[in-house]
């Protein structure tokens, strides 16, 4: 990883701002994955320049750099998914368009049917009697929050009485589509069988919040744990760890449990450990007495901003 | 399923207004229309413009075009890969005829 990132983008070490964004966006047009769907190298391409640009391209970040207190690497985040993989799915169907196909059916009838047909352009003509492929099947699959991160093997029972056997791959995203070839309705003459497509729906986890490849966590401490630190057990996705609360913690305050989060192609995720602090249910007479006798000397106002600000 | 002000709070630099220009010009059609609610493949799509416009610099007039070739290129994908998929389960000898014949007609010559 101890590429220059000046040669990535290919400007000189002294180019301007604008120079950088300039090259950045010259080759970005050129590479981004969803103006180049299916191209793996363009999308590897892709993610260096921007990795490159998120550093040269904030002028903090780029002095850092230069001044070797950073390196190249450390810096990307997961990319968000691309549109592109939505495109190819049930989903994305109706953003597709066969409009660039009129021409082809002029110049094939075979295509000119099929195409018309599947994309809704013209009207079916009927009377050819050709073999045809069998109708994709739709169905919709509800997975578990942690089946759907570490991936399964489910069976589902099919509307007539057949079942089928999925595998959900690691890493599934609510909407998401697998196809599974041939496990569709029959073909028509000599045609093959259409693919079942099955749209994922990802049910909510009562304890783990999805954020991009992070897992986030509300996790209650105690008042004396707030005060003095210690050491929390917390649930992770892959089991139950420990996590050290650094003394004087706040409610709100966010303890970052790195690659605790959610493992993909392209890296893993962390865990965010949300600190919420609550008091026992019952206030006996010794926090009590203690509480009183600490107000004596130790008055603060955790409301002053409200109040210069409303 | 979304509501838009989900799908805002999804996205850097997405505004409710800039949303519903983008569904006025029909650059995104919500999942169900009715309660005006969207999926996965819609915040993608939003994200998509987001980058065009904001990351890669291009202008706004520009990005109907591109979306319109894009989804021309995803509608052309799906066509092909049906299309190979039926040729892929013909028996060999059929496949070899249709792969020479192609070959004959040129195409792109790869």
């Amino acid at each position: 990883m101890a590429e220059d990132l000046y040669s990535v983008l290919d400007v000189p070490k002294t180019a301007s701002a604008g120079d950088i964004t300039k090259a950045y966006r010259k080759l970005a047009k050129k590479l981004h994955p969803d103006l180049n769907p299916g191209d793996k190298a363009a999308e590897e391409k892709f993610k260096k320049i921007t990795a490159a640009y998120d550093i040269l391209g904030d002028a903090e970040k780029r002095g850092r750099y230069d001044r070797g207190e950073i390196d190249a690497s450390g810096q990307e985040r997961p990319q968000q998914h691309y549109y592109r993989e939505y495109a190819g799915g049930q989903d994305g169907a109706r953003y597709r368009s066969t409009a660039g196909f009129e021409d082809i059916g002029a110049f094939s009838d075979l295509f000119g049917d099929l195409f018309g047909e599947r994309g809704g352009v013209r009207g079916g003509r009927g009377g050819a009697r050709f073999s045809m492929r069998g109708p994709d099947a739709q169905y919709r699959l509800e997975v578990d929050f942690l089946d759907a991160v570490n991936g399964t093997k489910t069976r589902i029972t099919l509307p007539d009485g057949g079942t089928l056997d999925v595998t959900i791959p690691a890493d599934v995203t609510d909407g998401r589509v697998l196809r599974l070839k041939g496990k569709g309705g029959p073909g028509i003459g000599e045609g093959e069988a259409g693919d079942a497509l099955i749209e994922i729906g990802v049910r909510p986890h009562p304890v783990f919040k999805r954020e991009g490849d992070d897992i986030i966590v509300e996790v209650p401490i105690t008042f004396d744990e707030a005060v003095l630190g210690g050491k929390v057990e917390v649930p992770t996705i892959g089991g139950r760890v420990f996590a050290t609360v650094p003394p004087g913690s706040n409610t709100g305050q966010t303890l970052r449990l790195r690659g605790r989060g959610i493992k993909t192609k392209s890296g893993t995720g962390d865990q965010l450990v949300r600190l919420s602090v609550v008091l026992p249910e019952r206030i006996d007479e010794d926090l009590k007495g203690f509480a009183e006798t600490w107000r004596e000397a130790h008055r603060y106002d955790p409301r002053r901003k409200l109040k210069e600000q409303a | 399923m979304l509501s838009e002000r989900d799908l805002v709070a999804r996205v850097q630099r997405l505004t409710v207004t800039r949303l519903r220009v983008w569904v006025r010009q029909g650059l995104i059609k919500p999942a169900d229309d009715t309660t005006q609610s969207f999926s996965e493949a819609d915040l993608a799509r939003a994200i998509l413009i987001c980058n065009l416009e904001d990351q890669l610099g291009f202008s706004e007039e520009d990005v109907p075009v591109l979306l319109n070739l894009i989804d021309q290129i995803h509608g052309l994908r799906s066509e092909l890969m049906s299309l190979l998929g039926a040729l892929e389960d013909l028996p060999p000898d059929v496949r070899a005829t249709v792969k020479m014949r192609i070959s004959r007609r040129g195409g792109s010559g790869r």
